[in-house]
């Protein structure tokens, strides 16, 4: 057995695909941190600022609630710090493990997420930076907008590959 | 093929992402209340022609409860409303 | 063979030629043909045979109406039955075959229908063949069905995909003829997000047929204009609630070899914020004996094929019509040098302003048109008697209707209008409006303009600003309709529904015979029924049975309009929910740690569960399962439960929520302890049971059973918002977050020892403890917890999902030398009823807590919790309520299965004498001897009764007592180890 502990991600030993332009790519198991209560993105901003972690990306996920996404693990006493420094009646679930980030992207991705959500993707109603609760065929998902031609789908973890396996024809 | 319910916090989205629970007019009695006060509350409904308050949960989207005012005929939606703001008066 | 391709003109690629086939004959055409067009350019008018009576048939219209011309297309799993000809996009090796015909097209023993047709008129089904009883089922209704009938549909796997999406415009037009161009043009400059749907697959409707100069530079006009999404192929089908609106396209219905990249047929639901109905109207056929021989042909049809085909109907055409359609017709063949033999029109006056060469007939009808697979002449009756005319075709046009069907479908009703002979549908109602002929509009001019205004009228309606009409108001008058039903002294049958053989005399007896009422007669006659939906028929339909019935036709009404317009195929509904993607399947964290040990999989609703491990010398799952579960109650067993329900719950008054949820009390539970918890339904019942466990003040770990998992988040959700909003609670999900693992047996400490850091003993953790705890060296954090379903000393040890599999390989390697095992849910459950623990078998909707012993758990001192009110009445608390107890056999040897009744002793087997059922049951392998649990009236205070456990169903009666449903442990010293 290894030393060190391993951690094998849901989509472990899928390639990224690029098709016609679309391609689908599994994001690194980061942290994905679900935050509760009366609070807002600014002062979430700022609080993770202070905790080094002006690169994880905030997006609203329903009412207050948010998920805050990151490319690096979170240890255990970092996640207790930050829990610690919630303002009163907020609260912190570590979903990092819980919930597995897919990246799509191309010219072709708002047509092919179409065919599962029906949240309108128009530019003018879903810019970069918006995000959404919603349903990707039979399947929950957040997802969010983070550029042009480019999304994010978060996923629960058990559903992870049935999701990926659902975009993976798209990509052919 | 499709109906829409505008969730406050999602916008609009198919009922296919909702749950209905059923009629939002009801009040949870006192634990000490009469016998038929709980009979009516945990087993009669009534099923209005026209408009009618029901729970929806946004249970694909942002899992909050909703009241949906709906016209039973037409299933024209007249209103949406967050269950628990709408009772705490928008102050949760 | 008297239709052809004429040598100049029409819309198609002349350079490029099509091979097709039609039962099995190589043929030729061209790009821009349809089958329909194709076929007729090769001569080719006889194409199929009548539903009932097999009467030869020929193509009829050019478009979605056709009720005639059903063919057979494609091979193997791409076997189309039943697909018009006029709508099928000419494309190479198309291979399309007639239907409905045996021994061949030409020859058809069927057609001896035709002379038994006095046994067959309307309402036949319900007099000819209803004696002796027992006939119809055995012989009459094979036979009719051998006879009648469509295509046949392959029982092979379609190999082609389908796909669904969702659209989202501010305008969706339906339509692309004149009127629904205007509109798309009209809004597509006003910026507005425009979806343009036609069923065609060109673009222009009547434009098409005018050839009319200005279709291509709006066509070239939408190519600039990136906010107009075109879809041509594609037919809008349905219209619902809250202007959503369903459609079928046919992306890949016209190319020989799909590219497997791509669907073949793609089902859209539009959102429409505004949408236009621009459908046209349909023209309405002539009711007269013989109208259904090939070569009798919708005059606008005719027309199509004339200009855009250039397929000519024949050499010499009779014209029969009511209005000016048939004399445009008639204009056209004289423009290509077709000879018109006349028109004959049933209006005095006829039609202004005729100067071609045909001989106009006035007050005169075709009475008869003549021939058998091919028209040869027809009969006029006039003011001068009746005369035969040489003809190998017939042009036909009785008026025209508004395709309002879409427009119906929301339950507006169609209203009947005089001066346009025609129902109409409201122009507007709420998101959609009606334009150009579909409104009642029947010049080009008045459609271009009518579609081009109601653009502007449905987009200012959702805020845009002033939107300029693209075109202007030109000449809209138009002359009155006259109404014309059917020609009188016919000879022929003179059908009015082509598709299902209804005549005009079957309205007639359905009338006489008090079926006249809209409804009923559709049902008695079968008029409207096809698979055409009675586009063609149901109009002329209610004329007749209004001229039966001396009303008008806005008495007589219409039948209830309803999606699909047109046939949607099941491939299309069902889009890409087939196969491996039936429905997403959801995988635990240590699914790969159970393959690789080599569990035999469940499904468990989407989840995958490791049933049981097999190995090698094993022969059936019994031995794997009775393997398991002696050496976990031996040795040690390692078990994923990470399929179990898990909400974490924060908030000041999380314990508060807990107390009015549980049926027993959770807040006094200490910080570091697990708890098993009932939730009852409001009605006293119980919902789901399971521990949960307290890491702080404000924040508790609650599990559920795999089955509610997402039944009871909904259900917290529920009570949390709407009937205490002002408690201060949180809910996530976080199922999904560990990997969750029972290590049970009397090893299982010692072996966690070896991966814990903290101290577990009994001392230090003993039963129900929780706490976060330390691993491999303080490299790892999880969640302890010391909880049983087995009954043995077990533990479940909670890590973050991926770390799932790296800790499940430790585990089993540090127990190797323990003698661990891996067992999967069989074992467990074996184990769980050996200790008599229950699960959704015993809680079954209809127990309470005291029904399975654990009334004691009830709080008496908390004011309130769901369910308290409802479990106090009379009866909950009854002894003679079913209640639960172990069955066994009397004999070791014996055994009795899940559902089995219970009997008393020496009570007739009857469901009066019905004491109750076993629930759960399997075999012990401890005891050596089936176990059950049962839900028996009394029970506690029958233990030790004898009784007979009796399986109705298979007629299985096995002698039993009934025991404790402890079976393994009682004083759980194993438990407290």
């Amino acid at each position: 057995m290894p030393d060190l502990p391993t951690s094998k991600p849901a989509l472990a030993g899928k390639a990224p695909l690029q098709g016609v332009q679309f391609a689908v790519e599994a994001l690194p198991e980061g942290h994905l941190l679900q935050l509760m209560g009366p609070t807002t993105l600014d002062e979430l901003r700022a609080l993770f600022d202070t905790f080094g972690l002006g690169g994880s990306v905030i997006r609203a996920a329903g009412f207050r609630q948010w998920y805050v996404m990151g490319e690096a693990p979170l240890e255990p006493a970092a996640l207790r710090g930050i829990a610690g420094a919630l303002p009163r009646g907020v609260f912190l679930s570590d979903q990092s493990h819980g919930r597995v980030r897919i990246r799509v992207s191309g010219p072709r991705a708002a047509q092919v997420l179409a065919r599962g959500t029906a949240v309108d993707l128009h530019g003018s109603q879903f810019p970069a930076g918006a995000a959404a609760m919603t349903l990707f065929g039979h399947i929950p998902v957040h997802l969010s907008r983070t550029g042009e031609a480019e999304f994010e789908l978060t996923v629960l973890r058990s559903f992870a590959e049935a999701l990926f396996g659902e975009l993976e024809p798209f990509a052919a | 093929m499709a109906s829409l319910i505008t969730c406050p916090h999602c916008g609009q989205r198919p009922k296919e992402e909702f749950t209905i629970k059923g009629d939002a007019g009801l009040t949870r009695p006192a634990p000490d209340a009469d016998a038929d006060v709980w009979y009516d509350y945990v087993y009669l409904r009534d099923n209005p022609k026209g408009l009618h308050k029901e729970y929806w949960h946004h249970s694909s989207g942002c899992r909050r409860w909703l009241i949906v005012e709906r016209d039973t005929v037409t299933h024209k939606v007249h209103s949406v409303a967050d269950a628990a703001l709408a009772e705490l008066g928008g102050a949760a | 063979m008297s239709s052809y391709r004429l040598s100049t003109g029409g819309q198609i690629d002349r350079a490029r030629s099509i091979k097709f086939s039609f039962d099995g004959k190589a043929l030729t055409g061209h790009p821009g043909d349809t089958l329909a067009s194709a076929l007729l350019a090769n001569g080719i008018q006889l194409v199929g045979r009548s539903f009932k009576y097999h009467r030869p048939r020929g193509i009829l219209t050019a478009g979605a109406a056709e009720p005639n011309a059903l063919v057979t297309t494609g091979t193997g799993g791409r076997t189309e039955a039943n697909t018009r000809a006029t709508m099928i996009e000419l494309h190479d090796e198309l291979n399309a075959r007639s239907q409905n015909r045996w021994p061949s097209l030409a020859f058809d023993i069927g057609a001896v229908n035709g002379l038994l047709s006095p046994f067959l008129s309307a309402g036949f089904y319900y007099k000819t063949f209803m004696w002796p009883a027992g006939f119809w089922e055995k012989v009459y209704e094979p036979l009719i069905r051998k006879a009648a009938g469509l295509g046949k549909a392959s029982y092979e796997a379609d190999p082609d995909s389908y796909e669904k999406c969702w659209a989202h415009c501010d305008l969706l037009v339906i339509g692309a003829g004149p009127a629904g161009l205007a509109a798309a043009l009209t809004a597509g400059r006003a910026g507005a997000r425009v979806l343009l749907a036609d069923e065609g697959f060109a673009f222009g409707g009547s434009l098409l047929t005018d050839g009319d100069a200005r279709l291509s530079a709006m066509l070239a006009e939408f190519e600039a204009l990136p906010n107009v999404q075109c879809l041509p192929r594609t037919t809008v089908i349905g219209w619902y609630d809250d202007n959503v609106f369903g459609a079928v396209e046919r992306v890949q219905k016209h190319v020989a070899e799909p590219d497997p990249r791509q669907p073949v047929e793609r089902l859209w639901r539009i959102i429409a914020k505004q949408a236009i109905l621009a459908s046209g109207a349909e023209e309405r056929p002539l009711v007269f004996g013989g109208n259904d021989i090939p070569g009798v042909m919708m005059a606008g049809a005719m027309r199509s094929y004339l200009n855009r085909q250039a397929v000519a109907p024949g050499k010499r055409v009779a014209v029969f019509t009511t209005n000016n359609a048939g004399y445009r017709t008639a204009a056209d063949l004289e423009a290509a040098g077709i000879e018109v033999a006349a028109i004959v029109d049933p209006r005095s006056e006829g039609e202004p302003g005729w100067n071609g060469k045909a001989k106009v007939l006035t007050n005169s009808c075709i009475v008869d048109a003549l021939g058998g697979k091919a028209v040869s002449g027809v009969s006029i009756a006039g003011a001068s008697g009746v005369q035969r005319l040489e003809a190998d075709a017939v042009a036909m046009s009785g008026g025209w209707s508004p395709v309002i069907h879409l427009a119906c479908h929301r339950g507006a009703k169609p209203v009947w209008s005089d001066t346009h002979a025609a129902f109409l549908a409201p122009e507007r109602q709420e998101g959609l409006l009606l334009a150009g002929s579909a409104a009642g509009l029947w010049s080009i001019e008045a459609c271009l303009n009518d579609g081009a205004r109601k653009a502007a009228e449905a987009l200012e309606a959702i805020g845009f600003a002033k939107v300029e009409p693209a075109f202007a108001e030109g000449d809209t008058a138009q002359r009155a309709a006259t109404p014309f039903w059917f020609a009188k002294g016919s000879k022929g049958k003179a059908f009015v529904d082509y598709q299902n053989d209804v005549n005009l005399k079957d309205l007639g007896l359905a009338v006489r015979e008090g079926y006249g009422d809209v409804e009923l007669a559709k049902r008695y006659t079968t008029n409207g029924m096809a698979t055409d939906q009675g586009k063609l028929s149901n109009i002329n339909a209610i004329g007749i049975l209004a001229e039966a019935r001396g009303v008008s036709p806005a008495e007589v009404g219409t039948t209830t309009f309803r999606p699909f317009y047109t046939p949607v195929s099941f491939g299309a509904l069902t889009g890409v929910s087939r196969g491996k993607h039936f429905q997403p399947v959801r995988k635990s964290p240590l699914h790969d740690w159970a393959s690789k040990n080599g569990a035999t999989f469940v499904e468990t609703g989407l989840w995958y569960r490791a049933a049981w491990f097999p190995r090698a010398g094993e022969t059936t799952w019994r031995d794997s399962v009775d393997r398991e579960v002696l050496n976990i109650r031996q040795n040690a067993g390692l078990c994923d439960v990470s399929t179990l329900g898990k909400i974490e719950i924060f908030g000041k008054d999380a314990a508060t929520f807990l107390d009015r949820v549980y049926c027993n009390g959770f807040a006094k539970l200490a910080v570091g302890k697990a708890r098993y918890g009932i939730m009852l339904r409001e009605d006293g019942m119980i919902y789901d049971d399971g521990t949960t466990s307290r890491f702080s003040d404000d924040h508790f770990f609650m599990t559920t059973t795999t089955a509610l998992a997402a039944g009871v988040l909904t259900h917290l959700e529920f009570c949390a918002q709407t009937l205490w909003p002002e408690l201060q609670v949180h809910f996530a999900s976080s199922t999904d977050q560990w990997a969750q693992m029972a290590v049970a047996g009397p090893k299982s400490r010692a072996i966690l020892s070896e991966i814990v850091e903290e101290d577990i003993s009994d001392l230090a953790f003993p039963f129900m403890s929780a706490r976060t705890v330390s691993l491999f060296g303080g490299k790892l954090e999880g969640r302890l917890f010391r909880i049983s379903f087995s009954g043995e000393l077990a533990y479940e040890l909670g890590v973050p999902a991926g770390y799932g599999e790296y800790v499940a390989d430790a585990i089993m390697q540090a127990g190797q030398k323990h003698g661990i095992c891996a067992y999967g849910a069989e074992a467990l459950g074996v184990m769980r009823i050996e200790k008599g623990h229950v699960t959704h078998a015993e809680i079954n909707g209809t127990v309470t807590p005291g029904d399975l012993g654990c009334g004691r758990m009830v709080s008496a001192t908390k004011p309130d919790f769901i369910g308290k009110a409802m479990l106090a009445r009379e009866g909950m608390q009854a002894p003679d309520r079913p209640r639960l107890v172990g069955v066994k056999p009397l004999d070791p040897k014996a055994r009795f299965r899940t559902g089995s009744h219970i009997l008393s002793d020496g009570a007739a087997a009857t469901l009066e004498n019905d004491q109750g059922y076993v629930t759960s049951s399997c075999f012990s392998p401890n005891l050596g001897h089936t176990i059950g649990l049962a839900l028996i009236k009394n029970g506690p205070e029958r233990i030790g009764e004898k009784v007979m456990i009796w399986n109705g169903l298979r007629n299985e009666f096995t002698d039993g007592v009934i025991c404790s449903p402890v079976f393994i442990d009682p004083e759980n010293e194993k438990l407290h180890a």
